[in-house]
């Protein structure tokens, strides 16, 4: 109980002059006003781990959009004497890098068997028809990164919102929009798939098609299970009380509270859909040839996996790389978002 | 505290973690035994009903438990069967069999009869047999699977149990290979009435007049057995007491498994090939399949032109095709017709018949050829639809023509690789411009890819028509059906004017490239359906 | 409740009648016959063969015709594997399906509870992160990728698994484990984030307060109320492991109906693409109910039944 007594003297009681008055403002405490994405934008800037993989993402996606500028043999030329030939990086003698491949048990140099010109040499290696690997694996991450973004968009323009409204009304329009959910989970969407390509021509749009009619489900059930439960909650009660419109219900305090699980879905979605392309190229019926996508380049790998691995480990590789990157930003984006983890 | 709840959850982690690995200790190897032979397969069997197997494993499965009236023994080479004989008469058109007493395998006989209820039954609608038209050749086969005409009218008689008398439409050479087919071998029909719908799906409900009898099987299983039949009449030459069957659908994972010593055969592709080709157990069997690219007159004019159709092989370098692209052991094409199927005096059809030029790759003239007939039409660019199944050896070689075919002027092509069914689907609508087309011979004889081609077929999808050819296709029919050298000499200049026209431009010719254990031996490989017989196999 | 469940009941009822309708249409313009040797059928047999199956009736007498069977309880017969019901290759071929897609499920989702947990209360740490890494690496690589390596480093070169087949426990694991990595990712992923949230939550800070031991402030407090978006996935994904990966079955030559199902609808097997469109209908809808009723078992506050 220690008693700070101070004894006061009679200037303390002294009227403030205009220059101590500012200096006044200067000692206070208030952080500027910030808008919720500013004030996101900061929080995300502080995480290193998101800002890295952020970075890497826009280097993913600048080299693979702008492959074409690179100087590189087109992703469909054929080197037709120069099939299958390992990575090699002039300079380095590492197994792997060097041109060299295990053939029926033994090592052998692979371009020297093939009489390749010693200055012509391969980064990734070639794949079966002599096409550059490197030059294939921008070309397929161009595709698969367009598949992603497209397949994100459905679920964050359909799914969020479809969730929203779902939970929100409840009662009969939740019944029905839940019973249209099972419907289309139930139609097999291979079938579907099958009636674009018949549909459509062959290519791209068919996939994105089919994608784009079941990828938004997972998010607007998750969606829709999160607003049951926050709307019995009493911020919203409050909300409520106060005379908010649900619309701005659903856009001030639902959706800053849900970001955590969109995100978070978000980061599946995106391997859900390259991996559904995958699935169908390896199939058989995947992006049409002579184009790639990841999911292509790693099915086509995997079918050679024990005699030429480096054509599945690098595609691979990439695929893996991109959706590290996808996830430690979507952790940093939740908790850039999330009001609940500010504290 | 906190170590505690750690300790918990870890818990739980560390014992699943155990349970995963704890039961791998007991697993068996059954590579070993020495009368057993472990085969794989790719897919299962979908029926043993002799008037409804459609594919090559249930075919195969057929010819294994059945004997039809004459057997395979070699390269278009036919020994005696459930028959002993057989005499051909009335210019061609009759064929009297004499048949060996043999048995089913429950003791009944097989006679005459069954092979008289077998053929009508797969001829009869209601049976809705999808080989039936092969019968077509045998009297009033036609209208009977037009349901205009009652299946005992058939042209097929049993003279007694044990001769077998066949009426034909016209003369037909090749009719001992067709009865060597598992279409055309004998069902008992008490068994099949018995067993009504149930018949063909299980081991149960099938009776065997072959070497082997299918054990431990229905349609949906993925492993079963052969084990060696006692009563057939040859059993004494049939060495091997079991062959056991699993299904292997993953080309590598197959591999494994024969390299894991769990199967002693296996089928190989494109980069295994290129592996294993100089290792023992290696061999490369030829297939009667050719593949050929087809271009669709009808849609596109200037395939009208003969340049334009040569220019089009000529870009393509089929030597580059099979060995790089494919390079999974597929045989350079002589011709449509496919090569080491059938042989006269020693001589290769296929060379018999060779056109080089056919076949050989210019790009040179190609581009100057193709020039001149875009000249002839007038029109400057092209944008074809090249249509083609979506295997992962036909999406290659659609990579490789498109690559090559746009080194013609004008020239854009674009991949369509599409799933079975649709891809046939396209053909026949003629929904293309160029596509790529498989045949698979059913019977040694080089009129079964020739018809092919005719004008009225409805399996000339480019609408190829080119009148010596069909006169020539026709006089091996009617005329010359019954001189042999007439008859071969005919199809040779028919194959000839085929090639030069290049009606077709034969890409490339499939086989089959297996991984055998070295001491399996006698497995006999035959390029037309079954492919595989088992009757004379034996483990060293 | 039993109002609610007869009602939902209704819905399955009707939204089975939807899907079969549905397909049924949908199935009818995919091109090409069902039959196996159409590429060397004659026209005029092909139209006989057709005749002779009831394809050439007009589409919507053969969809009557298929209520009527459906309603009888049967499935028709397959046109792949002549003669056999549709209702007996599935019943063969579903409880492999069914067997493997449980034990990976539950591998799966277990680990992942525990991972996902482990990183939510070490939130931030090196536990955390590689908690993190493994999650992301098991939806990163595609399952054909996995089986594959799996096969060929632990079934090929130590042998202590088989390669391939399937007969006792010891064939499930290596496809188990293929199958498990995505339900394991998506679990621990899930279960991370919400229970940080949760963890961070007021009433969790009273129940500290109160003298609640971490492991019961964790046991009774955090698990359960991370459940509701894990509850939610889980459905759905089991379902669809279940009903088997073709990828998985394939590759481990499982005799399962995943394979199956690609490859009728590949072959225009009309009956079974049916068939197990059906049976997976049914399965889906029976989850999503008990899905949802779990939401309100889970989370009190949840009403499902409510309609306002």
């Amino acid at each position: 109980m220690a008693d700070n007594s101070k004894q006061f003297s009679a200037d303390d009681f002294d009227l403030l002059n205009q220059n101590d008055r500012s200096k006044l403002d200067d000692e206070k405490i208030a952080a500027p006003s910030l808008t919720f994405l500013q004030d996101s934008w900061r929080r995300l800037r502080k995480n290193k781990a998101a800002m890295i993989a952020l970075v890497l993402l826009v280097i993913l996606f600048v080299l693979s959009f702008g492959s074409g500028l690179l100087p590189l043999s087109p992703y469909n030329y054929q080197y037709s004497n120069y099939t299958n030939l390992p990575p090699k990086i002039p300079g380095i003698d590492i197994n792997g890098f060097n041109g060299t491949i295990m053939q029926g048990g033994v090592r052998v140099n692979a371009y020297v068997q093939n009489h390749v010109p010693s200055n012509v040499y391969f980064l990734l290696g070639t794949d079966g028809l002599g096409r550059d690997l490197f030059a294939r694996i921008l070309y397929g991450t161009r595709i698969s990164l367009t598949i992603a973004v497209v397949a994100s968009f459905f679920d964050l323009a359909f799914g969020v919102v479809y969730g929203i409204i779902s939970g929100w009304i409840g009662g009969r329009t939740d019944t029905i929009m839940q019973r249209i959910i099972e419907i289309l989970l139930s139609i097999p969407n291979l079938v579907v798939m099958i009636l674009f390509l018949v549909v459509l021509k062959p290519g791209l749009l068919p996939i994105i098609l089919a994608i784009a009619l079941t990828s938004w489900i997972n998010m607007a059930r998750l969606v829709r299970a999160e607003t049951l439960e926050l709307k019995e909650q009493e911020f919203v009660l409050a909300a409520r009380t106060l005379g908010e419109s649900s619309f701005k219900i659903a856009f001030k305090h639902l959706l800053p509270n849900l970001s955590s699980i969109i995100i978070i879905n978000l980061m599946f979605t995106i391997p859900g859909a390259i991996f559904f392309e995958a699935f169908l190229a390896w199939i058989g019926i995947g992006v049409p040839s002579p184009a790639a996508s990841l999911g292509t380049l790693i099915s086509d790998g995997q079918k050679n996996f024990q005699f030429l691995p480096y054509q599945m480990w690098y595609p691979a590789l990439v695929l893996v790389i991109i959706m590290l990157a996808f996830n430690i930003l979507g952790d940093g984006l939740r908790d850039a978002f999330d009001p609940r983890s500010r504290r | 505290m906190k170590w505690n709840s750690f300790a918990k959850l870890g818990g739980v982690a560390a014992f699943a973690a155990l349970v995963l690995a704890g039961c791998g200790s007991s697993n068996s190897f059954n590579g070993g035994s020495s009368k057993t032979l472990n085969w794989s397969i790719s897919t299962e069997l979908p029926t043993m009903d002799i008037s409804k197997s459609t594919d090559l494993y249930s075919g195969q499965t057929i010819n294994a438990t059945g004997e039809g009236l004459l057997r395979y023994t070699g390269n278009s080479k036919v020994g005696p069967g459930v028959a002993t004989s057989y005499k051909v008469s009335n210019g061609g058109k009759t064929w009297t069999f004499n048949l060996r007493k043999s048995q089913w395998s429950n003791g009944t006989p097989v006679t005459a009869n069954d092979f008289v209820y077998s053929w009508q039954r797969t001829v009869t609608p209601k049976t809705a047999s999808q080989y039936a038209y092969i019968f077509a050749n045998i009297q009033n086969a036609a209208q009977i699977s037009a349901g205009k005409m009652a299946p005992s009218k058939l042209g097929v008689k049993a003279s007694g149990n044990n001769k077998l008398v066949v009426n034909l439409v016209k003369p037909q050479s090749y009719f001992k290979y067709m009865v060597a087919m598992s279409t055309f071998f004998p069902m008992n029909k008490a068994q099949v009435t018995k067993e009504g719908s149930k018949y063909g799906t299980n081991d149960a409900s099938l009776l065997s007049n072959g070497p082997y009898v299918l054990k431990n099987w229905n349609s949906t299983k993925d492993s079963w057995y052969l084990s060696k039949n006692p009563k057939y009449w040859n059993a004494k030459n049939v060495k091997l007491s079991k062959i056991n069957f699993t299904v292997i659908k993953d080309p590598s994972t197959a591999l494994n498994s024969y390299n894991g010593n769990k199967i002693d055969y296996t089928t190989l592709n494109g980069v295994q090939v290129k592996q294993y080709k100089n290792k023992p157990g290696f061999e490369n069997h030829a297939e009667a399949s050719t593949f050929y690219m087809v271009m669709n007159q009808k849609k596109d004019p200037i395939f009208k032109s003969a340049d334009a159709r040569k220019a089009i092989s000529l870009a393509i370098d089929k030597h580059h095709l099979v060995n790089t692209v494919l390079a999974d052991g597929s045989l350079f094409p002589k011709g449509f017709v496919a090569s080491q199927m059938i042989t006269k005096n020693g001589t290769d059809f296929a060379d018999a018949a060779s056109v080089p030029e056919a076949v050989s790759y210019n790009m040179k003239q190609a581009k100057a050829l193709w020039a001149k007939a875009e000249k002839a039409t007038g029109q400057k660019s092209f944008n074809f639809n090249y249509v083609a199944d979506d295997t992962t050896t036909s999406k290659n070689i659609s990579q490789y023509v498109q690559n090559q075919l746009e080194q013609l002027p004008g020239v854009k092509v674009n991949n369509q690789n599409l799933p079975f069914a649709n891809r046939l689907n396209r053909q026949t609508k003629g929904q293309f411009d160029i596509t790529v087309a498989g045949w698979i011979a059913d019977y040694p004889d080089p009129s079964d890819f020739l018809d092919l081609m005719t004008s009225k077929n409805s399996y000339n999808y480019g609408h190829w028509s080119n009148a010596q050819y069909d006169a020539l296709v026709k006089k091996s029919e009617s005329t010359d059906a019954n001189n042999e050298a007439a008859r071969w000499s005919d199809m040779v200049q028919a194959e000839k004017v085929l090639m030069k026209d290049q009606g077709v431009v034969p890409l490339y010719q499939q086989s089959l490239a297996t991984l055998t254990r070295s001491n399996v031996k006698g497995v006999l490989f035959i390029p037309t359906s079954p492919e595989i017989d088992w009757t004379s196999a034996y483990m060293k | 409740m039993v109002k609610y469940l007869a009602k939902r009941i209704f819905y399955i009822i009707l939204t089975l009648f939807i899907v079969a309708t549905v397909t049924f249409f949908l199935m009818k313009i995919m091109p090409g016959t069902p039959f196996a040797n159409q590429q060397k059928l004659p026209p005029a047999q092909q139209a006989q063969l057709a005749a002779q199956y009831g394809l050439n009736k007009p589409v919507w007498e053969q969809y009557l015709l298929y209520l009527v069977g459906l309603l009888h309880g049967n499935f028709g017969v397959s046109y792949q594997f002549s003669n056999q019901p549709v209702s007996y290759l599935i019943g063969s071929r579903i409880w492999v399906s069914i067997q493997l897609g449980a034990e990976a499920m539950v591998v799966g989702v277990l680990l992942g509870l525990i991972i996902g947990a482990i990183g939510a209360i070490r939130a931030g740490s090196w536990v955390d992160t590689s908690a993190t890494i493994v999650s992301i690496l098991g939806v990163s690589i595609p399952s054909f990728v996995l089986a594959v390596l799996l096969q060929v480093y632990i079934g090929l070169d130590t042998r202590i698994l088989p390669i391939a087949g399937w007969g006792g426990f010891e064939y499930t694991i290596l496809p188990m484990l293929a199958l498990a990595a995505q339900p394991l990712a998506e679990t621990a992923r899930f279960m991370r984030t919400e229970m940080v949230d949760v963890l961070n939550s007021d009433y969790i800070e009273l129940a500290k307060a109160k003298g609640l031991s971490k492991y019961g402030v964790i046991y009774h407090h955090a698990l359960r109320n991370s459940l509701i978006p894990i509850v939610t996935i889980v459905g759905p994904l089991a379902v669809n492991i279940m009903t088997g990966s073709m990828v998985v079955e394939n590759i481990f030559s499982i005799p399962g109906i995943g394979d199956q199902f690609v490859k009728s609808i590949m072959t225009n097997d009309y009956p079974t693409i049916m068939g197990l469109t059906i049976v997976y209908c049914l399965m889906l809808c029976v989850v999503l109910l008990i899905t949802d009723i779990l939401y309100g078992i889970i989370d009190p506050r949840i009403r499902i039944t409510d309609s306002k």
